[in-house]
């Protein structure tokens, strides 16, 4: 997207002007990068419980339900999977790692209390359902890097940026971007696909990694781009 | 390469079994190479090529005369690489003055102490830098480290990363310390790597060749840097964005 339209995504409501002025020398014009990989950040089932409600009403039963926020982005990330499956770029997903005896006492992808480590919880949600050439990377931190041969597998891929999704906005998906960004790789965050348990902590963390770290970009956008590739693959095929 | 020259530490069996075992097949080169040379500086070198056992006395890392005969080597590497636009990675050392910051270095050496002083060259200069005979120019990268591996603690790998790198070409010292924990980390983040044989050197001769040996059987196509100068003339001119080297000056590309 052109650098005029940079602050048109879905903080607009709620950052002020004098905020945005400080942040003026971040504006630029948005892309997918090279050689890109397609990195799903947990999204399993625990993310889902309860359906689509808001999480304040899941919270007694299922505190860790993003509830209506997760629900709103699946239409949207089965578009992109799909249009990722076409381009023929790695999809890579990662879910708690719940392995027995695998982890000391405390070690979790936050602070947060309570959380049990059923594996059933940290399946990858039914509508995302992974195909035999995907990558699924199990990992005990916020980070997909964090622990995890990620790298690894992405210099063997000959991956060079990274589209990224899932949740939370505020937890795994900032510290995957983050990490991606210091790895040096070029980072699109996938605005209508990625979510949080509040629509304010959302926000402020795609403004905060839309200015210092990724190019937050809208589902549209990125599945445009996904089926040139695709297009441009086909001709090469035929060609 | 038939004779190579590491073989005449090996026993016969162990001939036998590396042969049995299908290890030191030649692997591919990959396509985007940058050039790593791995702490080439005056503690491991001297200022000029001297006997080691004489070399050592004031620099007890050195490596001595070996350290002089692979330097000629190098400088043709780097000249082929900088000619093509390949990117040239240096490492060298960092530490604190006060040497806090050695950590573990300390445990396994008697004369460490000596480094509450700092040891300098005849001109006053640090033993972590990068001796002039191949110094970094202004489009090169330096990394500084702490520990073996160029990688570990440091920006190296994102680097490699950023210029799209899918393989390393590594020479330096010593073979058995930080060029092959370099190689290790390398393989283990999925680059292709080739070891320099003439461009690498080790203060012992038998820990030189072993670990050539160990890395050509297990990670890493081990080569003459003639074959290695005659693989970079291949590659297209230009490939990588290279630092531009602007406000640089030719000794101090960090």
């Amino acid at each position: 997207m052109t650098p005029d339209r940079f602050e048109d995504h879905a903080w607009k409501d709620i950052v002020p002007d004098d905020l945005l002025k400080i942040y003026e020398p971040y504006r630029r014009e948005t892309v997918v990068g090279p050689n890109p990989a397609l990195l799903l950040i947990d999204l399993y089932n625990l993310a889902y419980q309860g359906g689509p409600k808001p999480p304040q009403e899941l919270q007694d039963s299922y505190p860790s339900s993003c509830g209506i926020h997760a629900h709103r982005a699946i239409d949207p990330t089965k578009r992109l999977i799909a249009a990722a499956r076409a381009a023929g770029i790695p999809i890579i997903y990662c879910f708690g790692d719940t392995a027995p005896q695998g982890a000391p006492r405390r070690v979790g992808a936050t602070h947060r209390k309570g959380v049990k480590r059923d594996p059933k919880d940290f399946e990858i949600y039914h509508e995302f359902t992974p195909e035999p050439g995907d990558i699924l990377i199990p990992k005990q931190r916020a980070s997909i890097f964090a622990g995890t041969p990620l790298v690894s597998h992405l210099n063997i891929l000959g991956v060079n940026s990274v589209i990224v999704c899932g949740e939370s906005t505020s937890g795994c998906v900032r510290a995957s971007c983050v990490d991606a960004y210091s790895t040096g790789l070029h980072v699109s965050l996938v605005e209508d696909c990625t979510y949080d348990r509040h629509e304010m902590i959302h926000k402020m963390n795609l403004f905060d990694l839309h200015h210092k770290y990724a190019d937050v970009m809208a589902v549209e956008e990125v599945v445009a781009h996904l089926s040139d590739l695709a297009a441009s693959r086909a001709a090469a095929q035929c060609a | 390469m038939t004779d190579r020259i590491w073989d005449q530490f090996l026993t016969d069996r162990d001939k036998e079994v590396f042969a049995a075992s299908g290890f030191g097949a030649m692997a591919d080169w990959g396509e985007r190479p940058a050039l790593l040379i791995i702490d080439v500086n005056y503690a491991f070198c001297d200022e000029e090529s001297m006997p080691i056992l004489e070399s050592i006395k004031k620099w007890r890392t050195s490596c001595g005369e070996v350290a002089w005969e692979a330097m000629p080597v190098l400088q043709r590497l780097i000249d082929t690489c900088r000619g093509k636009g390949i990117p040239v990675i240096y490492t060298t050392g960092i530490r604190r003055p006060d040497n806090w910051d050695s950590g573990s270095w300390t445990w396994k050496n008697k004369r460490r102490q000596e480094e509450r002083k700092p040891v300098l060259t005849s001109d006053g200069r640090d033993g972590n830098e990068i001796v002039d005979a191949i110094a970094p120019g202004p489009r090169d990268i330096v990394v500084h480290k702490q520990k073996p591996s160029g990688f570990a603690g440091t920006p190296l790998h994102s680097y490699l990363q950023l210029l799209g790198c899918d393989s390393v070409i590594v020479t330096g010292t010593t073979t058995s310390g930080c060029v092959r924990a370099t190689v290790l980390d390398a393989f283990s983040l999925n680059f292709r790597v080739t070891v320099v044989e003439d461009g690498c050197f080790d203060r012992a001769q038998a820990s030189h060749a072993i670990n050539l040996c160990d890395m050509h059987a297990k990670y890493a196509n081990v080569m003459p840097s003639d074959a290695v100068i005659d693989h970079l003339n291949t590659l297209s001119q230009g490939m990588f964005d290279l630092p531009s080297g602007a406000g640089m000056t030719a000794t101090a590309a960090e």
